[in-house]
Parts: C-alpha cells; structure tokens; sequence
C-alpha cells in the first residue's frame, strides 16, 4: 500500500521533450483538451495546499496540544515545556507549517507524535480498507441507481417509478448508523449470511473479503443509490419533458429509449457528476462511524483519536491523503463534463 | 537518538473515562456453573470485543512504561505481560485479594516502610531472556521515571530500588506505604517487558510488537484496532494458557458488540454498561452475562474552593436535592445499589450506611435555595451514553428544588481543562476503586493536591494518607470510615450508585473474570486471561 | 426586454401537458404541501395546544414506559420523558436546522455558482478552487475542531453544516449556469446590454432555481440525519434538548433491547422527508414551466 504524497511530480503534464511524434504531439498538447487538464492539474496543487493550511489553522483553534495530552494534568509547566520543545510545538505555527510541507513535498509525512510510528505506516492498510469500503459503495450506489434512475424517468409516475421513490426515500430518512445495525440484525444475526464484524485483507482471500465487506458497503451504499436515483431521476424527467433538443429528437423519429439514453440521460449526467464528485471527497473519513460498528480498521478510527491525542502530523497526513483523492475525483469530474460536453471542451475557459 | 519521554497517565485516563463505563451488571446475572462446564480443554480461539471509547483504544502503543492508556488496557497488557501481582476472587466475587503471580512472595518491613519481593525462579520472557529481580528493578525504574499518573507514585526513598539477589527486589520508601502490593495491579510497575528486547527493538517498534512473559505473545497490533495474540510456549504455568489464539477487536458500542457476539463473529465482550442491553442479553439466553462486583460509585465533585459551592449551605442544597435511589431504579432498573461514600459492595472498606449522610429531601433543598437566594450551578460529565442520561436525570431533580442548573458535555481533554483552569462548578464522575488508595482511588477526587479534586481539606488530606500508610486493615477500615464521614459531615460531594460494567460471552467459554466475578481493578475486571477456555463444539 | 422575455418563452418552448387532470396535478403539490405543513404545524404549535407533557424534565422513575401508557401515548425514554412530545419540539430543532443549513446553502453556494459561471475567467477560477478547498476539507476535522473549540450547539450545528453544503450547492449552481449561459436568450440579454445583476436576477436565477430546490429538497432529510450523526462527535443538538436526530443516534445505542426509541422518530423523518421530496419534485416542474 503506497501513500500518494503531495508532490505534483507524478501528475504533471508529459515532458513535450519526449516526443517520439512531434507533430502529432504537438497537435495533442495544444488541443484544448490537454491544455484543460494540465491547467487543472496545476490548480490542484493550491488547492491541496490550501486543505492543508486550513487544517493546521482550524486544528491549532483546538484547545490543548500533544505534549499537554501526552503527559496529564498533573504534570509541570517545565515538562510541557520540554516535551513542546523535543516534539518541535514550541515554534510558531506557520514555522511548524512550513516545516511539516517541506517534509511533506519529499515524500516525508512525518512521525506520530503519539506513537512515535511512521505516518505511513499508520496510514497503510487502514487507508486500504477505506478506500475499498467507499470504492465500493461508490461502485454499487452508481451501479444500481442509474438503470434504476433510467427505469424509473421512462415511464414516470408508474409502479416502478413509484415504489423506486418510496424505496429510495425510506433510505434518505434512515440513518446509515441505524442501516448498520438493522443489516446486521438480519444478515448477521438471524440468517447468519454475513460476519458481523471483521476484515479480511484482499491479499488473503477475494471472496472472504467481499463477504466481510458486504455488509459495511450496503450499509454506505444504500443511502447513497437512494441519493443519486432520487437525483437522476428527477433530472431525466426534466430534460425528457421540456428541453427542446429532446423534441428535435423525437420530431426525428428517435424512439424513446434512445432518447432517453442518448439524449437525456447523457444531459443529465453533468448534474450527477458534480454530485459523485462532491461525494467522494467528503465520504472517505465520513466513515467512521461504520467502520466502529463493523470493527473495521479503518481510518476514520485513526483520524478521531488523532484528534483527540492532537497527534496534528497524523491528521495532517491523513487530510492530505483526502484532499488528493477529494481534488482527484472533481477534477476527474470536469474533465467529464468537458467530454461530455464540446461546449465546454472548445470553449473559452 | 532523541528518546522520547512519552508517559502519560493510565491512571488518570481510567479514572476519567470511568464514567464511561457506568451502569450495566446488576444482580440476577446468570452465573455459569463451573461443575457443569466440565474440566478446562486446551486449544482453540477466542475474539474478544473492546470498546474503542475505552478499552479497544491504544494510540499510544502497549509498552506499560510509554504508554497512555494503560489504565484503559490492563486487559491486554494481562495477557502479554501476565503481571507480578493480579486480582483474583471466588467465583461469586466473594474475597477478593490480590495475589502474587509473577512474583512469588512479598514482605512488608518496618511497618510498611520497606518491601521484598521473591520474583518466581526460572521464569523467561518469551524471546528467552531472563526474567529476574535485574529485569524487575530496570522496568521499577523506568516505571517510576515517568512524568505520568500512572506511575505508581511510590513515596520512594533515594535509591529506593535495588535488587538483593537474582531473585529478589526491595523498595524501600520514605514513609510508610502498605498500600503497595494492592496497588500493583493498576499501575505500570505490574507488567515487566523484557529488557533486551526493549533494547533490540527500540522503544518506539517495542510499543507495537511488545514482549513480555505473559500467556501470549503478540503476532499482530494494529493500533486501537486490532491486537494478534497466541499461546506463549514458554508461559511458566504448566499447561496454560488454554487458548492457543486471543484476538482483541475494537468496537465502537454495547449494540454492535452485542450483535456481533450473537452473529457468533466474537466470543466475548467486556465492559457492557447500557443496562437496557443487559436485561435483553439476560432474556435472550445464548449468551453468559456476567455482573461483576460494583466498586466505584459515581459522585457528583463539587468545587468547593469556589463559588458557588464554597458556602456548605449550597452543597448541602445538592445533597437534599439530589435522589440516586430513583436513579438507579428508573435509568439503571435497580439493578445497583445507591453508596453513600466511596466504596462499592465488591471494594474493600465497603460500608453500607454513613452516619449523618444529608438525605434526600426536596422541601430541605427549596429552603436552602431560598436561603441562599437562588442557586445557579453548571453541571458537567465526560461523554458518554449513561452518563450523560445520568446528569439529564440530575439536572431535572435540581431543578424540582429550584436550582437552575445547565449542563455541559466534556471531551477528556476539554474536561482536563476545567479542571485546570478551576472554573468548573460540578461535575458528575466516578470515584473509588477496588483498594481506595490504589490506583485513581479516593485521593483522586478529594486529596488537596489532585488537581482533580475540589477539596482542599488538611484534615481529610491527613486521613487518607494515613489510611493508604496503615499495614492494620482494620484501622484502615476505621480511618475510610472517618474520611468517608468527613466528607459527608462537610457536604463535599454526594454519591450515587455503585456500578461495575458487565462482561459477556458466547455459550462455551469459561473463564475467571468473564464468567465468574471479580471485582473490577479499575473500571473493567482483570480478565485472568490464561485461565479462560473454550469447550470443543459438539 | 420585450426582445428577451420572448426569448426565454421560445427557449422554454410551449407548456406540456402532464399525465392527469388539473385536480391530479394540483393533488401532486397539495398533498406534500399539506404533509409539510402539518408537520411544521405539529411541531411548532402542536405542544403549545396539544396536552402533551414537557419534552424534558420527566420523572425517571417513569423510565422505559412502553407505547400506549396513560398520558404517554408513544411510551418514554430512559429519563422518563414523553417519546410524542420529544418528536414534536425534536422536530423543530431538526426542521429549523435543515431548513437554515439550506437556505444557508442555496444562498450563498447559489450566487457563488451562478457568479462563477456567468462572469468566468479569473472570477470563476478563484470562487472554484476555494470551494474546492473546502470540498477537499474533511468534515470529521472540522466538526470535531468545532465541537471541542466552541462546543455543542444549534447554531454551530448549523454553521458547521453549511460549511459542507455551500459547495455541493455552489458546484450545482455553476453547472447550471454554465449549461444555460451557452443558450440563444442568454447571448440575447448580453447583446442588448442587460447588466449583468439582472441577467443573473432575471434569467439565470429562476432557471437554475429548479435543479437547485431539488438538491435542496433532497438536503432536507440528509440535515436531519447527518445532525444526529454529529452528536457521536460531539456536535449537533446537545441532549437533553430533542432532536430527531439525537433522539435516533441515542436509541440506537441500545436498539436491540429498546427498539421503540428508534422507530418513532425514523417514522417522523421518513414523513417528513418523502412530502419535501415530492414538494420537491412537482415544485421543479411547475417552476421550470415545463
């Protein structure tokens, strides 16, 4: 398990040097397409900065730092004191900032200050079972929900569309927490179809993993496919009833079905992009309180009691790996919008 | 290398988190019957539950002397260290002592000033070093050096330590303190790493992969998460441990823990303290709850070094307004009974009834507001579940008596902080423990000098010391009894119920702490983890 | 104006007929309507005239009573207090949050999207990447930096939710925007030197308007749920003052031995969540003149 780092190196644009094809390169660097992406790749490294800065500055308005957590209350000024100094927390805010993403732009994300383990050792296989639990349910929420979506928009109004709606707003107004629990009561307890708790790693066995995530990621998922069908849903209706290139497709003779994929479907997307993309940033880390009823190593877990140890190098690790993915996943969704979409591709920006 | 001084108080962390675990484990519990169990068989494995607010968090690594949580994990630091001393009872809890393990005998000298300990002979760690009075004393000193409240603040005399042959270790203190041996199960003075071991690895590796001489040895630490152990070949009780695999798994609550168990994914559960849970665990029938002996009641500290409770009539407000018997019947089923100081039935110096204790009474409390003028309290505890129900409760009795009282819900470290700053009122915690004087026992919440407390008492002071000081235990039963008498005279804090979490486990599994009784050393029984088998399906 | 009113009448194209007749198709608003309204009505007048006991300050000696007891219709919670009465005023904490954290978020992420969208260049560049900060920021940072710097309580509740909605908003609001601003009225506006404020008053807003209700309407019950998440960390409405949301993150603490804590207000939710749903729904197309 690799940690991404901070380090734009390995995103930047090809080197135009390399070209075996001048020509042909040259044509593909100066289309607008990959100068869309170079820009936005670029505009990602702020951004990540950005995170960062604003994570120190929110956590230092956090009362109490690591060397107060570490040794009590009963301990002196002087041993705060010291413990501040060896740990480096006696120096100013932005000094420790810069410290810590100079480090950070190497590769280097530090030391626990808590447990005195590497960052990346921490980080490793937690960040695994996260990133496959919210990969998951990314997978089946948008899997399920969009011919889901579909079903429901072709014919609205029908039984499908009507107990599709019911379904998916019984999972908006269920908390996931709940979800959890109910999903174990019955797949774990009473038909014993699932394990209750526990990780298996990928590396051990595919299957017992799947099934030991089986039930965290219908737990995530769930509310997310009622999410995105209820959202896609009622796009789709929109487009089909009133924009005009859906009429000029129709007048055509396009039948119903492919208007409504081709058409409207690929319309209403962009919406559903944006909302995908927001997700996947936030999700990762907004699940621990799944992962605690699963007893999955995960890395919400890490992140809580980084906070409440003030062990900031781990927080700011694991906020960094966020931010990337977070970053990662809306610039993906741009460069959707800007396929999907010549309008955008050849336009000015 | 820069050493880090990591030390940092189990101790303190048990003691605040304590309210966590409030409630759970009355009466009525269903006792395994150990003759039906049959004889203990070896082999097989168990998964065990801890709650990750609690028990199931170890940020800070499993190394006694570096760790912050010990007094959190005395579980798992059992079952890699086993432990010079450890709590043992009958199996309904009945005579408690505390009894020599790895170490094999003790003598307290001029009276309590001075102590031996035999270390067992022939004893290894598990990576085959010995485990001698050298080792005992290296791991006493690195114990003790520590800035940190779960040191175990032996009034050690200069160059208290030494070691009088390979077998023995002596401490020798300035003052009396026959407290010592019953306090060695809640400090880090009580799990001996292997020091060659420490010195190979390094601290900062040996707080992951630890060793120790205890019944396993650890095959896997993910921190607060997950924790590998097997059987350690070498363990020097002949034929133990039963198991040949002990896994710990963090759980983020009693619900999912619960399912878990029933869903058959984990053998056993410590810590259950929602009372709710319990009764249905009790109805449901496959599973072994076992209620272990309450020892700390909770006690709501009042701050009487500032106002509004410098003045007695305020605190005497609270006692007259404050009704624990309907707490305990309404939120906790009358499943514990209400103390009136700072034992529980399962401690030592239990005593039911304090003479004079301020009752419960309304129309006493409105005179005493009246008097007063009106009476504006903040009432804060540590975040929990029960806990908080608890101050809820409390808050609408105060109220009834015409108190306006708001109430704040704090995290360990914002709590730390109130105390800190003294700008705290009251606040709703636990006090006590098995041994008033071990541990984050009584001189905790009421010594001068803790910064804890909310009392500042020479007198009181005096009590305590010399009740921690006294090899005679019924002089110290009689000097508890004159603390817990001062305290009630004086109004300092009144008490509530006694509670201990309670201990689950599947059909199957046997074991001394998680299914029979033992009084909890801190917050949760020391489970004798070497001792606990599983029967062979049928 | 006359030039661009007529535009958009011919963007928008003529009024569909939709599936049903007139009373159909008014039942379709009035019935969620009515739903909305009544609850707001139960929980924001429902305890001053209904005989219902205070939500808190119960005798816990009355703990754990099941549903149907004399003077307690849904039974109690474990400090005694009435369940029923708990999800009326719960359901004003959790209706006046969702409500202010999207009103809150609309408004602000909605200018900011449509702003970003229509002017572009350097505007749109520097209003995207610091939303995509705050996007990136994890929340469980900043609620729990919340929680523990200034504590629990409704209006930091609400601050802290907003934070994370604003975005999602803003990002809708700007896709919209950006899809209408290539449409033939929007060059038409520009040409006939309409200032840009009314552009975005006249055009832009009331026809991003639908897509954002909808995301609005949604948010809705996603508040009210994530408000009981919260207070696992330390945030949202402190107990022992009810919410929805806490009264369900708190049940379900023991939710094997006391399902009922649960239930109820689940149930309240779901109501109130599926009529803004509908609301929703038949709002956007009225709205969108469609």
């Amino acid at each position: 398990m690799t940690v991404p780092t901070a380090t734009p190196a390995g995103t930047a644009p090809s080197d135009p040097r390399d070209d075996r094809a001048p020509g042909r390169l040259a044509t593909v660097l100066a289309s607008p397409g990959t100068r869309l992406v170079g820009k936005r790749v670029l505009l990602a490294v702020p951004i990540v900065v950005g995170v960062s800065i604003l994570t120190f500055w929110v956590l230092n308005l956090i009362p109490g730092n690591a060397a107060q957590q570490l040794l009590g209350p009963e301990a002196t000024a002087e041993q705060v004191r010291a413990l501040e100094q060896e740990l480096g927390l006696d120096q100013p805010g932005y000094v420790r900032y810069l410290d810590w993403l100079g480090a950070a732009v190497t590769g280097d994300l530090g030391t626990s200050l808590v447990s005195r383990q590497p960052v990346t050792a921490l980080l490793g296989e937690r960040l695994a079972v996260t990133g496959e639990l919210v990969g998951l349910a990314f997978l089946v929420s948008l899997g399920l929900a969009v011919p889901v979506a579909l079903l429901a928009a072709y014919r609205p109004g029908r039984m499908f569309d009507r107990v599709s709606m019911l379904v998916s707003i019984t999972g908006l107004s269920v908390a996931n927490y709940v979800l959890a629990l109910l999903l174990v009561l019955l797949f774990a307890v009473e038909l014993a179809l699932f394990p209750a708790i526990g990780f298996v790693p990928l590396s051990q066995s595919v299957a017992g993993n799947l099934h030991s995530m089986a039930l965290p990621v219908a737990a995530i998922s769930f509310p997310l496919f009622c999410f995105y069908t209820r959202f896609l849903r009622g796009d789709l209706v929109d487009q089909l009833q009133g924009e005009d290139y859906i009429t000029t497709a129709r007048a055509k003779g396009i039948g119903p079905g492919q208007v409504l994929l081709r058409h409207a479907f690929r319309n209403s997307s962009f919406g559903l992009i944006t909302v995908v993309g927001l997700n996947l940033g936030t999700l990762i880390g907004g699940t621990v309180i799944v992962e605690q009823i699963f007893a999955l190593p995960g890395i919400g877990q890490l992140m809580l009691q980084a906070v409440n140890t003030r062990d900031f190098v781990v927080v700011q690790a694991c906020v960094l790996v966020f931010a990337v993915v977070a970053v990662l996943a809306n610039l993906v969704a741009d460069l959707l919008y800007a396929v999907l979409d010549p309008r955008i591709r050849y336009g000015s920006r | 290398m820069r050493r880090l001084r990591l030390r940092y108080s189990a101790a303190l962390a048990a003691a605040l988190i304590g309210v966590a675990a409030c409630g759970g484990g009355g009466g009525g519990a269903a006792a395994p019957d150990a003759a039906a169990a049959g004889p203990p068989q070896s082999g097989g494995e168990l998964t065990v539950l801890e709650n990750v607010t609690f028990a199931g968090g170890w940020p800070t690594g499993l190394d006694p002397a570096t760790s912050t949580t010990g007094g959190a994990n005395v579980t798992q630091l059992s079952a890699i260290y086993g432990g010079l001393f450890r709590l043992a009872a009958d199996d309904d809890g009945s005579n408690a002592r505390v009894e020599p393990h790895q170490a094999e005998t003790f003598e307290l000298l001029d009276e309590g000033r001075t102590v031996r300990l035999k270390i067992r002979p022939d004893l290894t760690f598990s990576d085959g070093t010995p485990f001698d009075a050298e080792a005992v004393a290296f791991n006493f000193t690195r114990a003790v050096a520590s800035p940190c409240t779960c040191n175990p603040r032996w009034p050690l005399a200069e160059n208290g330590i030494t070691v009088v042959d390979p077998q023995t270790v002596e401490l020798r203190f300035s003052r009396p303190y026959a407290a010592v041996i019953n306090s060695f199960p809640v400090s880090n003075t009580n799990w001996i790493v292997s020091p060659t071991a420490l010195q190979q690895q390094g601290e900062d590796q040996f707080k992951i992969t630890p060793v120790g001489a205890g019944p396993f040895t650890v095959v896997e630490n993910q921190l607060s998460s997950l924790l590998v152990l097997q059987r350690n070949p070498t363990y020097f009780r002949q034929g133990l441990p039963y198991l040949d695999k002990l896994t710990f798994q963090s759980i983020g609550g009693d619900q999912p823990a619960y399912q878990a168990l029933l869903a058959g994914q984990a053998q056993a559960y410590e810590g259950l303290s929602t009372t709710p849970l319990l009764e249905a665990a009790q109805q449901q029938g496959a599973l072994t709850v076992t209620a272990q002996p309450p020892t700390s009641p909770y006690v709501i500290q009042l701050n009487t070094k500032a106002a509004p409770f410098d003045d007695p009539r305020a605190r005497e407000a609270i006692y007259a307004a404050t009704d624990f018997e309907a707490i305990s019947q309404g939120l906790f089923r009358g499943l514990y009974p209400v103390s009136q100081t700072f034992t529980g039935p399962g401690g030592l110096f239990h005593q039911e009834k304090v003479e004079g204790y301020p009752a419960h009474d309304v129309e006493r409390a409105k005179q005493l507001v009246g008097e007063l003028g009106g009476l504006e309290v903040k009432l804060g505890t540590l975040r929990s579940y029960v806990a908080e129900q608890v101050m809820t409760a409390l808050q609408t009795q105060w109220q009834e008596a015409g108190i306006t009282v708001s109430t704040e819900t704090y995290e360990l470290s914002t709590l730390v902080q109130q105390f800190n700053s003294n700008q705290w009122q009251s606040m709703l915690q636990t006090a006590g423990a098995w041994d008033p004087a071990s541990g984050v026992g009584v001189a905790f919440r009421f010594r001068s000098d803790s910064p804890f407390s909310g009392v500042a008492d020479p007198e009181l002071d005096q009590l305590l010391d010399s009740a921690a000081a006294t090899v005679d235990q019924a002089e110290r039963a009689r000097l508890y009894a004159e603390a817990g008498k001062r305290i009630s005279d004086n109004a300092y804090a009144p008490f509530g119920l006694a509670f201990a979490a309670a201990s689950l486990a599947t059909e199957g599994v046997y074991g001394p702490g998680l299914t029979t009784k033992i009084p909890p050393i801190v917050v949760n029984t020391g489970i004798l983890w070497d001792e606990v088998w599983r029967a062979a399906p049928q | 104006m006359a030039v661009v009113d007529a535009a958009v009448a011919v963007e928008a194209g003529p009024v569909r007929g939709r599936a049903g007749a007139w009373w159909l198709r008014n039942l379709e608003i009035a019935v969620p309507a009515a739903v909305v309204a009544l609850v707001a009505l139960a929980c924001f007048v429902g305890p001053l005239v209904l005989p219902v006991p205070p939500p808190i300050g119960g005798s816990v000696l009355e703990s754990y009573l099941p549903a149907g007891s004399p003077g307690h219709l849904l039974g109690t919670d474990p400090n005694g207090n009435d369940i029923l009465s708990r999800i009326l005023h719960g359901g004003r904490s959790s209706l006046t949050v969702a409500v202010a954290v999207n009103l809150l978020g609309l408004a602000v992420g909605g200018t900011l999207g449509a702003l970003s969208g229509y002017l572009g260049g350097a505007t749109d560049t520097v209003i995207m990447r610091v939303l995509d900060v705050l996007i990136a920021f994890p929340s469980l940072v900043l609620t729990l930096a919340v929680a523990q710097s200034l504590g629990a309580s409704q209006t930091n509740t609400v601050l802290a939710l907003a934070f994370f909605s604003v975005p999602a908003f803003a990002r809708i609001s700007r896709a919209a925007t950006l899809r209408l601003r290539e449409l033939p009225f929007m060059a038409a506006a520009q040409l006939c030197g309409t200032p840009g404020w009314r552009v975005l008053a006249r055009h832009v807003a009331p026809n991003i308007a639908p897509q954002l209700i909808t995301f609005a309407m949604l948010g809705m019950g996603i508040v009210i749920v994530i408000e009981g998440a919260l207070s696992f960390l330390g945030l949202g409405i402190p107990p022992p003052a009810p919410s929805w949301g806490n009264m369900i993150s708190q049940g379900q603490q023991s939710l094997s031995a006391t399902p009922a804590l649960v239930v109820w207000p689940c149930l309240a939710l779901f109501v109130t969540v599926l009529a803004f749903n509908l609301l929703g729904e038949t709002l956007r197309a009225r709205w969108s003149g469609r």
